[in-house]
């Protein structure tokens, strides 16, 4: 059985950082991807826009995979293309890992792993539309692997429910493809997306982008035909007597992403609700020791920047990982915050600087988060406005709070600059 | 039947809306109504209990048009001047099922089906439970083939290579005082309708074999013989099987109409050609009755009853191992709230309930349904929730008003045979119907030719390996002779391309997206095909040597893609 220090699964821009990382960290290291090419999702988002925080350019996804896919081959890193993961199983001395790929299947031995697995778009079914099921409703995603991968059109007319950042990017790339847009509907009062987005995406075409408005039903026996429009109350149910049949050929969905963890369930990991990602602690540890989780697995994330941010950390992680034991605690997110990573601090890591990063629970202007500890408030910083889209990174140093295992740690929003 | 007696009981209840007459040995009922539901209650008041006559619906229902039945938009003359001995219309279960016995004799046997696929319709939209028929009265159709085809199920799976599982059945019970009217039901049970397993569990033990389910159930009736099926995936096993052993499949063609002269059948017109067969078996479902009126012989009426039922992820798979519901005493045995099963693919399903409707087929989906099944189904397992539903789908249901099969020859024209008003339990009595149908047709067959076996008839049907269950070393050795093996293009249900190639070299081949996630279930997991659906329209396309946007999910006019973006290669 061939042994690896550090095994990383999914070959996207976390798992690419991660592998590097670990690399650099001087462990044998073995990258695992089901597809034929290293990017992951990247692959597909030709689009700019990335890197703008890391290499302060707009580059392209794959521009940007390929700044790491060069250092990955550079630095000789073996990865297993066209391999799927079957099982992960915890064994006395580290991990033994099962793959089937074209040679057949093989078990492998990691001591850590690092889960890069992704995440998946939430589907028609689960945000509960009704009504036919013709040819012509697509989650964003699938709508671009069509577009920009198999160079397809699977659209003609189309209408985009969520606002989610794939639908928005999705809704100017078959605007330029010479499709009509007829226009966004998202069911919540905000937008899902980034406000850039907005204003490139949808303002920059005319692309007219409808709030608290919802598809509830959809019509067409073979290809879609259309899909009626209601509008949606606080509560985000359809007011009655509001629909509108809309025509259109393709209903495409923007409605969510899910973190793919059920590799990570297989292993017992724990997982947070909130994030829908494993509860790490600051070196991206999760409950179960030597299983490391990064990039949109962990917690979805608005830009790649942070996806290979985590990855790194994952990766650096994973390398110096020694079995040595944990003592952890909860770092609670109170009051406003949707979410936050890490949900946990180990007492006994030698470096407590941790990169934070959270969302809050809805749109606050004029707020503050705070950390307090066991009650007292011991930091806080000013934010003008804090979104649900955007995710919000900062770097605390909790060395020198003097925290013991008894500690009450917790972050919150508090409305309010004074 | 006393058809004075019976407009007496209608004018009450419908003044002259509604008029009564016994005509060639049916009750006809005719006359206008407003209401749907109306014209259900009035049929089925109708209902002659004893005797043999069935009700025929003639009432309209004022101001609505009946949705006529779809039809494939392809026109051609495939089939013109085709001369099969017998012809069976309908490819669900039973028209499936029916081929695939048929094609034990040297006979030339055609399956029309007008959908893209076997099993579209009802035999692919139920909730597969291969039942006991504990519930049915002795005396029906349905009772007396319950039994018979419910034992057949272990051999026929396995000659067919499907899996089945007898997972057993738990109708559950809140109150403890019911306990010894339910050990004499069960008793009843085994010595009138023969049912012999019937058992009353204790709670206690329930709890050991199914600890998820309701703490409040104080026993629970148990049927040690139900089981479940993929229902599309055997009806497409039986159809590949009638296949393999000569029949014919064909699908995308639908009946249009029929020349009948002197009582009996001289051509089936379809919009593929008029074909003249010798023998014709109508296993047309919600439409038997369109079909039997075209032969001249309708002496029954189908009313469509709609059910839905919903699929949650494997995750939720630890809430029941086997089938179960809970028994409330409820006036209406009609409201169904259906129950929770354990599928063969190890999801659970949630369902089916019953909704009376006047269109065939309309399968669109209602959130009511799926509400209002939940709502009663926590009180069976109350970890069941929404949220791990990945899908739901309806059916619908081909009762006739006397709530039993017809199964015959036909009552005025002499080449027919009936195979209608087929509803649950349809898929469990399948497997004994078809014996008797290839009895009733090879007889009539007799009449115009000499029948003989075929000698080279083999029941055994090969499927379609399936890589994720096999051992590593099993799958290493397939893997080693076909790469693609190795290749997983579905994550969520682990199918690989291998696996994709072979639904496209199967031998009813339908090479829609649709058609591949019946057969082997890209698609079918929590992702619902959105990572897979684009890799799976490719490997058909290549494998079509056709363009992409060629590949339909499903019907001709199902395009999934409309061709190269701006400067892109086809």
């Amino acid at each position: 059985m061939k042994t690896y220090d550090v095994v990383v699964i999914g070959g996207g821009p976390a798992g690419l950082a991660a592998a590097i990382a670990a690399k650099r960290e001087g462990a044998s290291t073995l990258l695992i991807e089901r597809e034929a090419r290293l990017g992951g999702i990247l692959k597909q988002c030709i689009h700019d826009g990335f890197g703008l925080v890391r290499f302060f350019e707009k580059l392209s996804g794959p521009e940007y995979a390929e700044r790491f896919i060069d250092e990955f081959n550079e630095l000789k890193i073996k990865a297993l293309t066209l391999t799927f993961v079957t099982e992960i199983r915890k064994a006395d001395i580290g991990f033994d890992i099962r793959v089937v790929n074209k040679n057949g299947v093989e078990d492998i031995k990691a001591g850590s792993i690092v889960l890069a697995t992704g995440c998946r778009e939430r589907t028609a079914k689960q945000v509960f539309i009704h009504g036919t099921r013709p040819a012509g409703i697509f989650t964003a995603g699938t709508a671009q692997h069509f577009t920009n991968l198999l160079g397809q059109m699977p659209t003609k007319k189309c209408v985009i429910l969520g606002s989610g950042d794939i639908g928005l990017i999705m809704a100017r790339r078959l605007t330029l493809e010479g499709a009509e847009v007829v226009g966004v509907y998202e069911a919540k009062p905000t937008p899902s997306g980034l406000t850039r987005n907005i204003h490139q995406c949808l303002n920059d075409y005319n692309i007219p982008l409808y709030l608290s408005h919802t598809v509830t039903r959809v019509f067409g026996d073979d290809r879609l035909t259309g899909v009626e429009i209601s509008q949606v109350d606080e509560n985000m149910n359809p007011i009655e007597n509001t629909g509108k049949i809309v025509e259109c050929d393709a209903l495409i969905l923007s409605v969510g992403l899910i973190p793919e963890n059920e590799l990570a369930e297989s292993l017992n990991v724990e997982l947070d609700p909130k994030t829908k990602g494993p509860v790490c602690d600051a070196e991206l540890m999760t409950s179960v020791e030597g299983v490391f989780s990064c990039g949109n697995a962990l917690h979805v994330n608005d830009l790649v920047d942070y996806v290979s941010e985590s990855g790194e950390l994952a990766g650096r992680s994973a390398a110096k990982f020694s079995g040595q034991s944990r003592e952890l605690i909860d770092i609670k997110a109170g009051k406003g915050l949707l979410c936050l990573v890490p949900q946990r601090l180990n007492l006994k890591s030698d470096n407590k600087e941790t990169v934070i990063y959270f969302r809050s629970r809805a749109v606050i202007n004029n707020c503050r988060l705070t950390l307090t500890v066991d009650g007292q408030k011991v930091f806080e910083k000013k934010y003008a406005f804090l979104r649900p889209p955007e995710m919000e990174r900062l770097m605390f140093d909790f060395n020198n709070l003097n925290l013991n295992k008894s500690s009450k740690v917790q972050f919150e929003i508090e409305e309010g600059t004074a | 039947m006393n058809a004075q007696k019976l407009q007496k009981r209608l004018s009450k209840r419908f003044g002259e809306n509604v008029k009564a007459e016994i005509k060639d040995g049916c009750i006809v009922l005719s006359g206008s109504l407003t209401e749907w539901e109306d014209i259900i209650e009035a049929c089925s008041m109708s209902v002659d209990k004893k005797g043999k006559m069935h009700v025929v619906n003639d009432i309209e229902l004022q101001g609505v048009e009946i949705p006529a039945m779809r039809v494939p938009d392809i026109n051609d003359d495939y089939l013109e001047g085709e001369k099969p001995d017998v012809l069976i219309i309908g490819g669900g279960i039973s028209g499936a099922s029916i081929a695939r016995e048929l094609s034990k004799w040297d006979i030339d046997i055609l399956l029309v089906e007008k959908e893209a696929d076997l099993a579209l319709q009802a035999s692919g939209r139920n909730d597969g439970e291969v039942h006991p028929g504990v519930d049915l009265s002795k005396g029906t159709l349905k009772q007396h083939y319950v039994r018979l085809g419910n034992e057949m199920y272990g051999r026929v799976c396995e000659e067919l290579n499907v899996p089945f599982r007898r997972c057993g059945q738990y109708a559950g019970f809140c109150q403890s005082w019911l306990k010894p009217i339910v050990r004499l039901f069960a008793l009843q049970r085994k010595y009138i309708a023969g049912i012999k397993d019937t058992k009353v569990v204790s709670s206690k033990e329930l709890r050991r074999r199914e600890p998820e389910l309701n703490p409040d159930f104080r026993f629970a009736l148990y049927n040690p013989s139900s089981g479940v099926v993929c229902p599309y995936g055997l009806t497409i096993a039986y159809a590949e099987n009638a296949v393999t052993n000569g029949a014919r499949v064909e699908l995308n063609t639908a009946v249009l109409g029929m020349e009948v002269e002197d009582g009996e059948i001289k051509s089936v017109l379809t919009n593929r050609g008029r074909i003249y067969p010798k023998i014709v078996i109508n296993a047309a479902g919600v439409f038997a009755e369109e079909i039997a009126k075209m032969a001249n012989d309708r002496f029954y009426s189908i009313h469509p009853r709609r059910g839905t039922n919903s699929i949650l992820d494997k995750k939720s798979g630890y809430l029941i191992k086997s089938i179960a519901s809970i028994k409330k005493l409820e006036l209406h045995s009609h409201t169904k709230g259906g129950g929770i099963l354990h599928t063969i693919h190890d999801n659970i399903l949630v369902g089916p309930d019953a909704v009376e409707t006047y269109e065939k087929e309309n399968v669109a989906t209602n959130q009511d349904s799926i509400n209002k099944v939940f709502a009663k189904q926590k009180n069976t397992a109350a970890k069941l929730t929404e949220r791990d539903i990945i899908t739901y789908f309806t059916g619908v249901r081909a009762p006739t008003f006397e709530e039993d099969f017809v199964i015959e020859k036909g009552r005025k024209t002499k080449n027919l045979i009936h195979c209608a008003g087929i509803q649950s339990p349809g898929l469990t009595t399948a497997p004994a119907v078809a014996l008797d149908i290839e009895k009733m047709t090879i007889e009539e067959l007799s009449k115009f030719r000499k029948v003989s076996r075929n000698e080279s008839y083999n029941p055994y049907r090969k499927g379609i390996p399936v890589l994720r269950e096999m051992s590593p070393e099993k799958r290493a050795e397939m893997i080693a002779q076909n790469p693609d093996y190795g290749i997983i293009i579905c994550r969520c249900e682990e199918i690989s391309k291998g696996e994709i190639i072979d639904a496209l070299k199967s031998p009813i081949c339908v090479p829609t997206l649709d058609g591949i996630k019946k057969r082997v279930r890209p698609g079918m997991g929590r992702c619902q095909g959105g990572f897979c659906s684009p890799l799976v329209t490719k490997i058909i396309a290549d494998f079509l040597k056709e363009p992409i946007s060629e590949v339909r999910k499903s019907s001709n006019k199902s395009v999934i893609v409309y061709g190269p973006t701006k400067g892109a290669e086809e």
